[in-house]
């Protein structure tokens, strides 16, 4: 069952990315995190690696060396390998991570129901480098301020003008927002068809009424630009909107391109999310065990008390079920099997872990992690987005409340 | 059994109420960016000084202005309003009692002389904690010393460091507090580095290296470890009303925005899994305020304090710590996405938490050895 082992092939990426996120990630995460700045020559350097801004466009060839079987009903591995990717690159830092692979949650919708010409335009938008010599980076636009939890509520809009569409709105809380070459944004296109009018659509940055807010200031992950964005009449052509192309997108019974497919996204999301959540919590843990080895306290060795190992034994056995957990809805996904309850359960238990896990750790630290700049309240305070974005821990139990009994308890 | 605030009391925890939301309220969002408190809060003519903190615990005849016993418990419920407003500028505010205290009852006459002259002019003292036992305590005076001072002892060398310490970054004297030692430093004599942790960015934090220390006799304050007990018991029971008024706060914060924030149709602040978060740190905050209470009532019960005063306060202190972790977390999660940008008060919360259990060190650590007989 290759739920409990690594293939060869997930290994090889784990080794490759431990070594990354030690040697070239954990190196600069405090500066970053204290900057509040974004790590703009290692976002270059990944792509080294294959951890390009286009990644989700180029499937795993590139991180791999390797492409996945194109028969579709063979199973894929793509999942695991995302999993296994954010794990690594969390336990190096995740405000990094999520750095490193913010333009995937824009790419992610164009390699999903992106049209042919809608994949060479993010390519083209996202290619070179600006005036600052920093790389292109792509940005997803759901949230708005009055929609978090409820993203049936948007109300950004996208009038009919001919060939075009008008987009008029405002987004919250998205990352890259103010940085990004290229955006994938969401509106309402028929108010009266509700949760069925809502499509997304590629839009440039130079658009004119393209309006960058201002970047937020943020509890945790700090080396991750989140930001709002204004859209003053956005003119976009309606070949830039999804879910336009044959055969793309749907698979989930509703519009093409529509809100349904949105949300089909968040799932496939959520593991990669859970994964990252594992990777913090590990970081955390190995950070506290390493100190319990060669520790003592108050004359006698930290190892000698069950008061702090019974502790780590917790965090090990709650960090060992999250992960599997994550594994459990990547395998479902790459499998072609539903994951939809699988991957809320990761994503909870995985956010709930690392929150457990990096507040535990600092109480045992003691004045040691009062001390600024000290990694495990970086993590502390990185944990607790996990219990909020991608679907808040009452959004996962509500989802899985569903799948129980069809109803939506409130 | 009369749970009822007496008059004196509800007068204290009324004035801090008011204080907390017409002046501390207004300033902890800047403060804490500025990692600095606001020039009007300190000195002598400061509003803090002029609500009598900073001096209420240096006696009358010395410059201050306590007559008679010190009150712990009033000190305990202006803690719990306090928290309320901003865990850093309250920790400013509440800096010189445990030193003006353990000076007051132990130390010599010039000691106190010391200590007061600096706090009667507006200055700042603290109380740092050895939690990890890492400082270096050794006798420094010579065998002829020793003997004039008789069973008294000589003077003591320190080497080592601690912190990161509240206040220290501006104080002109220090309390440190070992295992079996109080011992009363001006700063001068150590090397100071300020810094500003995550949370109280506003308290002035430093650490402090000592390199051969001498302190002499007479600010050996005591070297009894019943007496470390007891300052320690002070400081946590204060410690833990703190704590409680920052759960409290996380928690008005966040009924506030959960009646007002509208998603799925309805204010979130009805659904149940919500209440249920909001109903729990309430409960949990009410049990840590009354033992809390209750510490604080056993601990001006007598003095020296009884075994049952100095456990009151150390339990108190571990069930705040629980409690201000949990509210503040469950705060942020309550906000939401608005929870995690520093344009809303509660992730400031949830960094200051972590102070209230990082601070004087793991305090569960000490009662378990304590209870399994491996430490007395």
């Amino acid at each position: 069952m290759d739920l409990f082992h690594d293939s060869p092939l997930l290994s090889g990426v784990r080794q490759m990315l431990t070594a990354f996120a030690t040697q070239q990630i954990r190196p600069i995460a405090m500066v970053h995190d204290a900057e509040e700045s974004m790590p703009w020559s290692l976002m270059k350097a990944a792509g080294a690696f294959g951890l390009t801004q286009t990644a989700a466009l180029d499937g795993r060839k590139r991180l791999t060396g390797t492409e996945e079987d194109p028969d579709p009903t063979k199973p894929k591995t793509q999942a695991r390998l995302s999993v296994v990717a954010s794990e690594e690159l969390a336990y190096g830092c995740a405000g990094i991570c999520l750095a490193l692979g913010g333009s995937g949650l824009a790419a992610s919708p164009i390699a999903r129901m992106g049209t042919d010409e809608q994949k060479a335009e993010f390519r083209r938008l996202l290619a070179g480098t600006d005036e600052h010599g920093h790389i292109k980076v792509a940005a997803m636009a759901l949230s708005e301020p009055a929609t978090g939890s409820d993203i049936s509520g948007l109300v950004t809009t996208a009038t009919a003008d001919g060939a075009h569409w008008i987009l008029r709105g405002s987004k919250q809380w998205i990352t890259n927002g103010k940085s990004a070459a290229a955006y994938v944004v969401w509106a309402q296109t028929d108010p009266a068809a509700g949760r069925a009018g809502v499509r997304g659509f590629l839009v440039a940055r130079e658009a004119p009424g393209l309006v960058p807010g201002r970047k937020e200031t943020k509890l945790g992950i700090r080396a991750s630009e989140t930001a709002q964005v204004h859209f003053e009449d956005v003119r976009v052509h309606g070949d830039m909107m999804l879910g336009i192309g044959p055969g793309a997108g749907g698979r989930s019974g509703g519009v093409a391109g529509g809100l349904s497919d949105t949300k089909k996204m968040l799932d496939s999301t959520r593991p990669v999310v859970a994964a990252q959540a594992v990777g913090i919590a590990r970081a955390a843990y190995e950070y506290l065990l390493e100190r319990v080895r060669g520790g003592t306290v108050r004359g006698t060795p930290m190892a000698s008390h069950q008061h702090i190992m019974f502790e780590l034994a917790d965090m090990q056995m709650e960090i060992a079920a999250s992960r599997l957990l994550a594994h459990r809805a990547a395998w479902l996904a790459d499998h072609h099997r539903d994951n939809v309850a699988e991957a809320s359960m990761a994503k909870a238990h995985a956010a709930r872990t690392a929150q457990q896990v990096t507040t535990r750790a600092m109480v045992l630290l003691g004045e040691e992690a009062l001390v600024p700049g000290h990694p495990v309240e970086k993590w502390y305070r990185d944990a607790k987005i996990y219990d909020i974005f991608e679907g808040t821990g009452q959004i996962q139990r509500r989802i899985l409340a569903r799948q129980l009994t069809g109803q939506n308890p409130t | 059994m009369n749970f009822e605030l007496d008059d004196e009391q509800a007068l204290v925890a009324q004035t801090i109420r008011r204080f907390v939301e017409r002046e501390l309220r207004t300033w902890a969002a800047d403060a804490d960016r500025a990692g600095a408190p606001p020039e009007r809060l300190l000195g002598t003519g400061g509003s803090g000084g002029e609500l009598g903190f900073f001096l209420d615990a240096v006696p009358a005849d010395a410059g201050g202005v306590l007559d008679g016993t010190y009150s712990h418990t009033l000190r305990a419920l202006r803690g719990l309003e306090l928290g309320r407003g901003c865990a850093g500028l309250a920790a400013l505010l509440e800096t010189n009692v445990e030193p003006a205290l353990a000076v007051g009852r132990w130390g010599t006459a010039a000691a106190q002389a010391s200590l007061f002259g600096s706090l009667a002019g507006g200055g700042l003292a603290t109380l740092a904690h050895d939690s990890r036992g890492t400082l270096d305590l050794t006798d420094a005076g010579d065998a002829a010393d020793a003997a004039d001072a008789g069973d008294a002892g000589g003077d003591v060398r320190l080497d080592g460091a601690v912190g990161p310490v509240p206040a220290l970054a501006t104080a002109s004297h220090v309390v440190i507090a070992t295992r079996t030692h109080l011992l009363l430093v001006p700063t001068s004599a150590l090397t100071i580095t300020p810094c500003t942790p995550s949370g109280w960015r506003a308290a002035q934090w430093a650490t402090a290296t000592l390199e051969a220390v001498r302190v002499p006799a007479d600010f050996v304050l005591s070297r009894d470890p019943v007496a470390v007990e007891t300052v320690l018991a002070w400081a946590r029971i204060s410690l833990a009303a703190r704590a409680v008024g920052v759960a409290t706060a996380a928690m008005e914060y966040a009924a506030a925005y959960a009646a007002d924030r509208v998603q799925f149709g309805v204010p979130i602040g009805t659904f149940e899994s919500l209440v249920r978060l909001r109903d729990d740190a309430t409960t949990t905050t009410l049990a840590a305020r009354l033992l809390v209470l209750h510490a604080a009532t056993e601990l001006d019960r007598a003095a020296p304090p009884s075994a049952r005063a100095l456990d009151l306060a150390s339990r108190a202190r571990v069930l705040a710590g629980d409690v201000v972790a949990r509210a503040t977390i469950d705060a942020v999660q309550i906000f939401g996405g608005y929870g995690f940008v520093n344009d809303y008060p509660v992730e400031k919360l949830m960094r200051d938490a972590r102070a209230f259990e990082a601070l004087h060190g793991d305090e569960r650590l000490g009662r378990v050895l304590r209870a399994a007989g491996k430490e007395r």
